[in-house]
């Protein structure tokens, strides 16, 4: 009844000043970035977009994204099903390591990697001379990727299995399935809006990712540039037309993902 | 046989859950399992289903053996007290879940599915999801789910628990229907007598991890065997009497023991009434002539309205020689009778006299020994003993390990199972407590009813906990000194002080049991007897003699009691002497327990040391 | 609530999802007639290189090697401040050759390992490319009359500078800012380079990691005078898109670009394309295009090929003040960070 009142009435106010405080922080940093990058008209928007580097790392960066996603969507559920399903020693240190990457700067994860995998690294040394040297390659990308929304991942689905039974798994077995029939139907469409919404979160924080990238790409143009090293680099060099129509294009998946996200996994299903 | 259970266990952390338990269930049977929470009930019916796996014991399913096999290979249905129902798939889905696994048809699961929907009264509901469903339907739906695939058993754990009362009782008539229907074979574990009473064909009563009693639940409800099941399957007074000449007698009344109830002469005996065998009436005047039995004058303390009947409880003075065992009672000196009455019959009181219409009398409780083993004391528990005496005296054992170390309370409790086993006593029950040694035993005694405490002293270095224990001790003692397998030659003493019945009645019993046989001793120190002490020596005999010992009296001239004692278990080469722990002020008892400890160590024999009646 | 809600959002983004995996994937897709993986040089160097390079030395060689030899290649490129460019290469990402815009990143490279010491210096012209002077860049109309250093270190004048600790640039700017001090003051150079030093790093209102990046923030509007290369600035002062003036100053130091060859990325089928890479740097042709791309040629007669270029009436080098080595030890750490930024610091 109280909410009803204030819903009808005294909303105005409250709303007015969140819109205000929102306004320069969020809402007009956004349409600065589609003003700009439309600024010389849609030819030269187009020009900039179909110039060979930003295609690359436009293509790149969604590559990079979708792997990530469909790699951490099943090493994540796996996580979050071990440490749901099972109490061991050391249970609460595992769980706090795993979420660590939310915590530390994207920048400080990417020079780990590199002082961990990178040439003259820990591993990276023992690795080199067998030819696998992941740093500045495609594949460090991934793997900074991998690293930095692995927790995503797990915070969406983890949740959810800690809310099912034990006797939910019990269930499907006493009649009748097995192992791995009980996880692909009972287990999994279980899971269905925690994997949605952890894969849509992971693939979009990877494909605006910056700090670990730019620390083990080696940022090399059509190899290693993802979009947002791209944007940066010509940012620097001066380019802003270029660097506003790649940065343009990023906002709108962004904006595309988060309405995904926020139409159909923010009412759960139970 | 649809079900057999063959010596099936399990426990966890060295604590057993479930004891060995053998069980039979025919076809088409609806066995209820009943037992409070954490009686092991529902670990059995898991076992049974494969969602845990036994430590020993084997399970037949329709005369398959499907000890070693997965939940799935079982063609079992479970249902789970919190439905479990799968909130992702509709009520048709989860139907039709254990058919698409089995591969069906679709047409085959649509017709399966809307029969078992009719059938637990669900028909249209086929679209609907879980959170559409109050509780008892989605209860139904558990069960249809289980029932679908036409499974040879159906095991329900708690299945009305989480539902209110009235669904509860609707649910259990439908489900009483469809399992008459469908004659599947069902096992259902609750912790509530009255849903074990409205559905059963027999009931199994669980306690502590044992199957107590199997039944009608007609018969165990009128012929309970056990205290707890007595106590369990509804309202009853227990009194303890004592067995005279064929009756429980319980102060000046005299109900005779069925023949077929064994008994000892002198035993203690557990009479159970129930609320509606009492009748209370104004006057005593023509109670005998109605064929009832006089209990005595009372007090009504408490009346409740319970729609039909009224219940009273009605307190009696305390009778001599009679205790009660149910209902509990807390400081409270005299007796609890419960009664039972039609609501409008007018009780009037306060004051009223209470007679018995029938009555049951409990099997002899088995004797439950308390071994002590504490190795690192010096004083490992005496196994050769105890596996002497387990079988004659029909007892029961617990294995009692005692740490100062809070590390090695796991550590021990996972080991000492194993130890029993190697030891000869495997179904000797574990028990693991933290502490000093002396006052854990001491808590443990009297936190648990026993019959005989074993101590073995054979390393001889517990003196200090012997003392301890004396100066607490609530059951009879067996202090074992060098190796002894069983006793032939008993010696009871009543030598100093008080003589009491209680040593002779401890000693007398072990005699009877073992088939040794006993002398009474009487130690004088001067000149002749007093006339007392030949009447308490032949009073003792006859106790003896009514226990159908083989026994005999003396009376040995000495210059001090323990000479005395000390030169006629040498003599007569008793293997066991029994001491008595009368006095009447805390000075005396510890002269007395100094005496004890001396005939302990300069006798070097085994001494049962026995505390008075209270 | 029924089934056909739920499958509603997986349909629409599996299906927004593929046509994006689609455009991804689609360079990768192995579409017929698309032509085998060139071979790949990967090449980095400091930031203001990326155009000249990428769009005309690189290409023009590309050019030239598949005439001579028939094979395509490719050239992966990676363009930032040369410190950091030293950083990564220290870091081992796979450059097979840099050119780095300060001869003391070659030496820290050297030190830490990744080249062998002094190993540019066998290169022809000891491993020096191409050379640009530093100049000033002043808003137009020159509202503060700037016209040389001592101008910077005016009351009120707002100086916008690349940062010395990431950007080479900004090492040669501190040696323009002191040598053209020391050199008009013979006998007391050190004084009258430190105060030079001091009066400009007064002055510093905005530092950037990088000359390009110095030159953004001037272009949005920070300070009245930016300190850079000739290069950065040169094409678009000719062409008037310059938000700016170039202020040539009477005596400035010409910054000389190192190129080094990273030994170890490089394999041995990869070596003789690599030293054609190297040689065509120094030939007539690329050094013609680093011309007209505003870079001054390390032959002097090249330079009247780019009519932008204004006139230096002092103009020396790193070695008028006995190398880098010496420079930095000194003037760098001697004189700024020691000295000049203390005193700016209080």
């Amino acid at each position: 009844m109280i909410a009803m009142i204030a819903g009808r009435r005294g909303a105005g106010i409250p709303v007015g000043i969140l819109v205000l405080v929102l306004l320069p922080l969020v809402l007009m940093p956004i349409a600065a970035v589609f003003v700009f990058a439309l600024r010389g008209g849609m030819d030269e928007f187009w020009q900039a977009l179909k110039n060979e580097d930003a295609q690359f790392a436009l293509r790149f960066s969604l590559l990079i994204a979708f792997l990530t996603a469909a790699i951490n969507a099943v090493l994540g559920t796996y996580a979050a099903y071990v440490l749901a399903k099972h109490r061991f020693p050391g249970e609460k240190p595992l769980t706090i390591a795993i979420n660590l990457p939310v915590a530390i700067p994207t920048v400080v994860v990417g020079t780990s990697l590199l002082l961990l995998w990178g040439p003259i690294g820990l591993f990276g040394k023992a690795i080199e001379p067998l030819g696998l040297q992941p740093m500045f390659k495609p594949a460090g990308v991934l793997l900074a990727h991998l690293f930095v929304t692995f927790p995503y991942m797990l915070g969406a689905v983890k949740p959810l299995l800690d809310e099912l039974e034990v006797t939910y798994e019990e269930a499907a077995y006493t009649l009748g399935a097995g192992k791995w029939q009980t996880f692909r139907y009972v287990i999994l469409p279980a899971l269905r809006g925690g994997l949605f919404s952890g894969t849509l979160l992971t693939f979009a924080h990877s494909l605006g990712e910056f700090g670990a990238t730019v620390m083990v790409s080696g940022n090399l143009r059509l190899r290693t540039q993802t979009a947002p090293l791209y944007i940066f680099a010509q940012f620097e060099a001066g380019n802003v037309a270029q660097a506003n129509a790649v940065a343009a294009v990023l906002a709108a998946l962004s904006f595309v993902i988060f309405f995904f996200l926020l139409r159909y996994s923010g009412s759960p299903k139970r | 046989m649809s079900i057999r259970l063959e010596g099936l266990t399990k426990s966890y952390g060295g604590q057993p859950v479930v004891k060995p338990t053998t069980l039979e269930i025919e076809d088409g049977e609806l066995f209820v399992l009943l037992g409070a929470s954490g009686s092991g009930k529902s670990t059995i019916l898991r076992m049974i289903a494969g969602l845990t796996l036994p430590d020993s014991g084997r399970i037949w399913l329709h005369g398959r053996d499907v000890t070693g096999l997965d939940p799935q290979q079982r063609g079992i249905g479970f249902v789970f007290q919190n439905y479990s129902i799968f909130r992702h798939m509709s009520v048709a889905e989860n139907i039709e879940f254990p058919l698409k696994i089995r591969k069906a048809p679709p047409s085959e699961r649509a017709r399966r599915r809307e029969a078992i929907l009719d059938l637990i009264g669900l028909g249209g509901f086929g679209n609907r999801f879980a959170h559409q469903l109050s509780g008892g339907q989605q209860q139904r739906v558990a069960l249809a789910r289980a029932l679908v695939h036409e499974p040879s058993v159906l095991l329900l754990d708690e299945p009305f628990g989480a539902l209110d009362v009235k669904i509860r009782s609707q649910l259990r008539r439908s489900l009483k229907d469809i399992q008459r229907q469908l004659g599947v074979t069902a096992i259902l574990v609750t912790h509530d007598q009255e849903e074990a009473f409205e559905l059963a064909d027999r009931v199994g009563l669980m306690e502590r991890g044992e199957l107590l009693e199997v039944g009608r639940p007609e018969e165990l409800y009128a012929r309970p065997r056990t205290l707890f099941g007595a106590t369990f399957l509804g309202a009853g007074t227990v009194l303890v009497g004592r067995a005279r000449d064929g009756s429980a007698q319980l102060g000046p009344l005299a109900l005779p023991i069925p023949p077929e109830v064994e008994h000892e002469e002198d035993a203690r005996v557990r009479v159970l009434f129930r609320p509606e065998q009492v009748e209370i009436s104004a006057t005593s005047a023509g109670v005998p002539e109605r064929g009832v039995r006089l209990l005595g004058q009372g007090t009504i303390v408490e009346r409740s309205f319970l729609g039909a009947l009224r219940r009273v409880r009605v307190r009696l003075p305390p009778i001599p020689g009679t205790r009660q065992a149910s209902p509990a009672m807390y400081g409270e000196e005299g007796l609890l009778v419960d009664v039972v009455l039609p609501a409008e019959e007018d009780v009037g009181g306060p004051d009223v006299w209470v007679s018995l219409r029938g009555w049951h009398i409990l099997a002899p409780p088995r004797p439950r020994l308390l071994v002590c083993d504490l190795p690192d004391q010096g004083s490992p528990a005496p196994f050769p003993l105890v596996r002497g005496l387990l079988e004659p005296l029909n007892a029961t054992a617990s294995l009692l390990a005692v740490t100062p170390d809070a590390d090695q309370v796991e550590p021990l409790r996972a080991s000492l199972p194993e130890r029993a086993v190697a030891q000869g006593v495997p179904e000797a029950e574990p028990v693991v407590r933290r502490g000093d040694p002396a006052g854990e035993i001491a808590a443990e005694q009297a936190q648990s009813l026993y019959d005989f405490l074993l101590l073995n002293l054979s390393g001889g270095r517990d003196a200090g906990i012997l003392e301890i224990l004396l100066e607490r001790l609530a059951t009879p003692l067996l202090a074992v000194q060098g190796e002894p397998v069983t006793f032939q030659r008993i010696l009871i003493c009543t030598a100093v002080g008080e003589p009491g019945k209680a040593d002779v009645r401890a000693g007398g019993w072990l005699a009877r049991r073992l088939g040794a046989e006993a002398t009474l001793l009487h130690v004088l120190t001067g000149g002749e007897p007093a006339p007392w002490v030949k009447a308490h020596m032949d009073a003792g005999l006859a106790t003896l003699r009514a226990l159908e010992v083989h026994a005999r009296s003396t009376l040995r001239p000495a210059r001090t009691p323990i000479e005395g004692i000390l030169a006629a278990a040498r003599e007569g080469d008793h293997d066991l002497i029994v001491l008595g722990r009368h006095a009447r002020s805390p000075g005396e008892r510890s002269r007395r327990d100094d005496f004890t400890l001396r005939i302990l160590a300069e006798s070097g024999k085994p001494v049962l040391i026995v505390p008075p009646d209270e | 609530m029924t089934a056909d809600r739920s499958s509603r959002p997986g349909r629409l983004a599996l299906l927004a999802g593929a046509a994006l995996l689609l455009y991804a994937l689609w360079p990768w897709l192995p579409v017929p007639g698309r032509a085998e993986k060139p071979r790949t040089v990967i090449f980095y160097g400091f930031s203001i290189l990326g155009e000249a390079m990428t769009q005309d030395v690189l290409p023009a060689f590309a050019r030239r090697w598949q005439e001579r030899t028939g094979e395509r290649i490719e050239f992966a490129t990676a363009f930032a401040g040369s410190g950091t460019v030293t950083n990564q290469l220290i870091m081992g990402v796979p450059a097979q050759c840099a050119l780095l815009s300060l001869e003391l990143d070659a030496e820290r490279l050297a030190k830490a390992g990744v080249i062998p010491p002094g190993s540019w210096r066998r290169l022809p012209h000891g491993g020096v490319v191409n050379r640009t002077p530093f100049v000033l860049v002043v808003r137009k109309g020159n509202p503060k009359g700037i016209h040389d250093f001592p101008d910077l270190a005016r009351p009120g004048v707002q100086v916008v500078h690349p940062d010395p600790l990431t950007s080479g640039g900004a090492n040669w700017a501190l040696l323009a800012e002191y040598g053209s001090a020391a050199r008009r003051s013979p006998g007391r150079e050190r004084e009258a380079g430190f105060a030079s030093l001091l009066g400009v790093w007064r002055n510093v209102s905005a530092q950037a990691a990088s000359a390009r990046a110095a030159r953004t923030q001037f272009e949005n509007g920070f300070g009245d005078v930016l300190v850079t290369y000739e290069q950065d600035v040169v094409e678009d002062a000719a062409a008037g898109t310059l938000p700016g003036e170039v202020v040539y100053p009477p005596s400035t130091v010409l910054s000389e670009h190192t190129l080094v060859v990273v030994d170890r990325n490089v394999d041995l089928s990869e070596r003789p394309v690599l030293d054609a890479l190297v040689h065509f740097l120094w030939s007539e042709e690329a050094q013609r295009l680093f011309v007209k791309r505003g870079f001054r040629s390390v032959e002097e007669r090249l330079n009247a090929g780019n009519p932008a270029f204004g006139a230096i009436r002092d103009p020396f080098l790193v070695a008028d003040f006995g190398g880098w080595n010496r420079v930095k030890k000194e003037i760098v750490d001697g004189i700024w960070k020691d000295r000049v930024m203390t005193e700016v610091g209080k």
